[in-house]
């Protein structure tokens, strides 16, 4: 749907001050249909990002493309873009409902569409109960939903969240992240980003990381672990400590009455078994271990 | 017109932020000093009555215009609003005209209300209702409309605080204008006179849309007169209004 080409960015904090390279020749792609997720750690260079993608700040060079089916005027695209910022804030003194009217009609969305939408997002997003109240009174998450429904009033094709799990209570999360399923089985493009790495390897396909401006990889989230990670298989036996030491598993965990655990990597898994039987241990259990995003993230430290 | 779905929503988040009340309070106020004021002074009450209002009426707007017009679109960047906003198919032009064209309607809503009641005082005791009175509210209407470009212009380029001290020293620079020229000193120096002229040209030259002492004093002024500085004030502050835009138009909103 979009792709950044090249994109280099420079903050200069003042003039007489170096300047900093927030974004290093940054390519990547938003394919469509999916649900990506963009991930980075603080400072990573999302933010910055996103606000290039929507023309709020000028790039040192580079370009980004917007796909044919967005339209090709930039009127056009962004009537077919959600985006909600980071910390999103509306006016203080209008309640959230004229607000979403002052978003909608700003789409030329027919006032009776508006209502119909904001029912139903309002509803989904559980903030419909408070759209007569003035904004100034919102906390910190009813603002982010009122966001989230603000951003899909006009029903566009492609919705683009700036960490939108930040400032949900854990059932709230849980919320968004099925309604971000669901939009997507609308048939609409998601791009969110996020530092974390579980919640987009709950709800995503596909990933983008970045770190200090650097794309890291893109892909399939599957893929990016097989490539990473070799896959293993957890045992759970039940014998004593000493014999497992003997046939040569020194690192394995006590899980009580006399029970342990322990990992080998799928291809000794029937070397094992057989050492196992030899001894006589009983195996109680044998399993697949499927590494999470997290651990070829963090632990296999390639990034 | 997406410029005046902006402008009718800007209007009445700032009608909702409650000022206008204040404005009411003001009006309320001038009632009683106009009572009070004209009480005791002999002969003229109703000049003193149209003295105080215009005053108030000047004062209010321009007062108006700088403390809000300084957040006008500073404040929506601050504030991240303007990044919600501008997602949405808007040009950045059509975004600052309704601003402006938003807080006009506050502007002029405030001249309204006192400008009514100080002409209903002034007619109570015993003044004339001319155009000329009328003239003069609408003046005071496009003065406050020059002091909101020049800080809009401001908080464009500069922080709050410089805006503000920028703009009230224009207020204050522009205003006295007229008189400095006008000056025996200033007069017999032809050097010092033509660094005038081109301060002039280039300042809010307020005292020429000034018309509260000719209003008070009853003096008829030339259409001529008038139509040059209505010109004079609408194309100050469209300039203005055209050089923020286009800054605005390149500006990174981070
Ligand atoms: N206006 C600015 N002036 C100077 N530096 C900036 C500016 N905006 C961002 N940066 C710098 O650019 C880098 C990237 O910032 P960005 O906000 O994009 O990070 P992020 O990935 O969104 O982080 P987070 O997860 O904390 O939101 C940071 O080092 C930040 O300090
Ligand atoms: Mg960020």
């Amino acid at each position: 749907m979009i792709s950044f080409k090249d994109i280099t960015k420079e903050f200069k904090p003042d003039f007489w001050k170096p300047s900093f390279l927030a974004l290093d020749s940054l390519s990547f792609n938003i394919p469509e249909g999916c649900i990506t997720g963009f991930l980075g750690a603080n400072g990573a260079g999302k933010t910055t990002s996103l606000k290039i993608l929507m023309n709020f700040i000028n790039t040192n060079s580079g370009e980004v493309e917007y796909s044919r089916a967005l339209g090709s005027t930039w009127n056009e695209i962004v009537s077919n873009i959600g985006f909600l910022p980071e910390r999103p804030y509306f006016y203080p003194h209008l309640t959230g409902l004229e607000f979403i009217h002052y978003m909608g009609d700003l789409c030329g969305v027919k006032r009776s569409t508006i209502a119909e939408r904001s029912a139903k997002w309002g509803e989904r997003f559980k903030i419909r109960f408070a759209f007569d109240r003035k904004i100034r009174g919102y906390s910190k998450g009813m603002l982010q939903r009122l966001g989230y429904v603000i951003s899909l009033i006009h029903d566009p094709q492609l919705v683009i969240f700036d960490e939108p799990l930040s400032g949900l209570d854990p059932v709230g999360r849980k919320e968004l992240k099925d309604a971000m399923r669901e939009i997507n089985d609308l048939g609409k493009t998601v791009f969110f980003s996020s530092h974390i790495i579980s919640d987009v390897e709950e709800v995503c396909d596909q990933v983008i990381f970045i770190e200090k401006g650097k794309l890291v990889y893109q892909g399939q989230i599957d893929q990016l672990i097989k490539s990473k990670m070799k896959s293993e298989v957890l045992f759970k036996v039940k014998c004593s400590p000493e014999k497992l030491t003997a046939i040569g598993i020194d690192s394995f965990a006590g899980i009580g009455d006399g029970k342990f655990k322990f990992t080998t990597l799928t291809i000794d898994q029937n070397k094992t078994i057989r050492n196992l039987l030899a001894s006589e241990i009983s195996i109680l259990e044998l399993s697949p271990k499927r590494p999470t995003l997290e651990e070829v993230i963090y632990k296999v430290g390639e990034f | 017109m997406k410029t005046l779905i902006v402008a009718r929503y800007s209007f009445v988040e700032i009608v909702k932020s409650n000022v206008l009340i204040n404005t009411l309070f003001l009006g309320l106020g001038l009632v009683v000093i106009i009572y009070i004021a004209s009480e005791f002074t002999y002969g003229v009450p109703h000049r003193i009555a149209l003295d105080f209002g215009l005053g108030a009426v000047s004062l209010s707007s321009v007062g108006m215009a700088t403390f809000f017009g300084v957040g006008l679109i500073s404040k929506e960047i601050e504030n991240r609003t303007v990044y919600m906003v501008l997602s949405k198919p808007l040009s950045r032009q059509a975004f600052i005209v309704g601003r402006i064209i938003g807080m006009g309607g506050i502007l002029f809503i405030n001249i309204s209300i006192i400008g009514v009641i100080t002409t209903c005082f002034f007619s109570f005791l015993g003044g004339e209702i001319n155009t000329l009175v009328i003239t003069t509210f609408l003046f005071i209407f496009l003065e406050a409309m020059m002091a909101l470009g020049i800080i809009v212009f401001f908080s464009l380029i500069t922080n709050n605080t410089l805006s503000i001290i920028f703009t009230i020293f224009f207020y204050i620079v522009g205003h006295a204008l007229g008189e400095t020229k006008a000056l025996s000193f200033a007069v017999s120096r032809p050097l010092l006179q033509s660094f005038l002229k081109f301060i002039e040209f280039i300042l809010p030259n307020f005292s020429k849309i000034n018309l509260r002492t000719y209003v008070l004093y009853e003096q008829s002024l030339p259409d001529s007169f008038l139509i040059q500085a209505f010109l004079y004030a609408v194309f100050y502050s469209f300039f203005l209004f055209l050089v923020s835009t286009l800054i605005f138009n390149r500006k990174n909103l981070d």
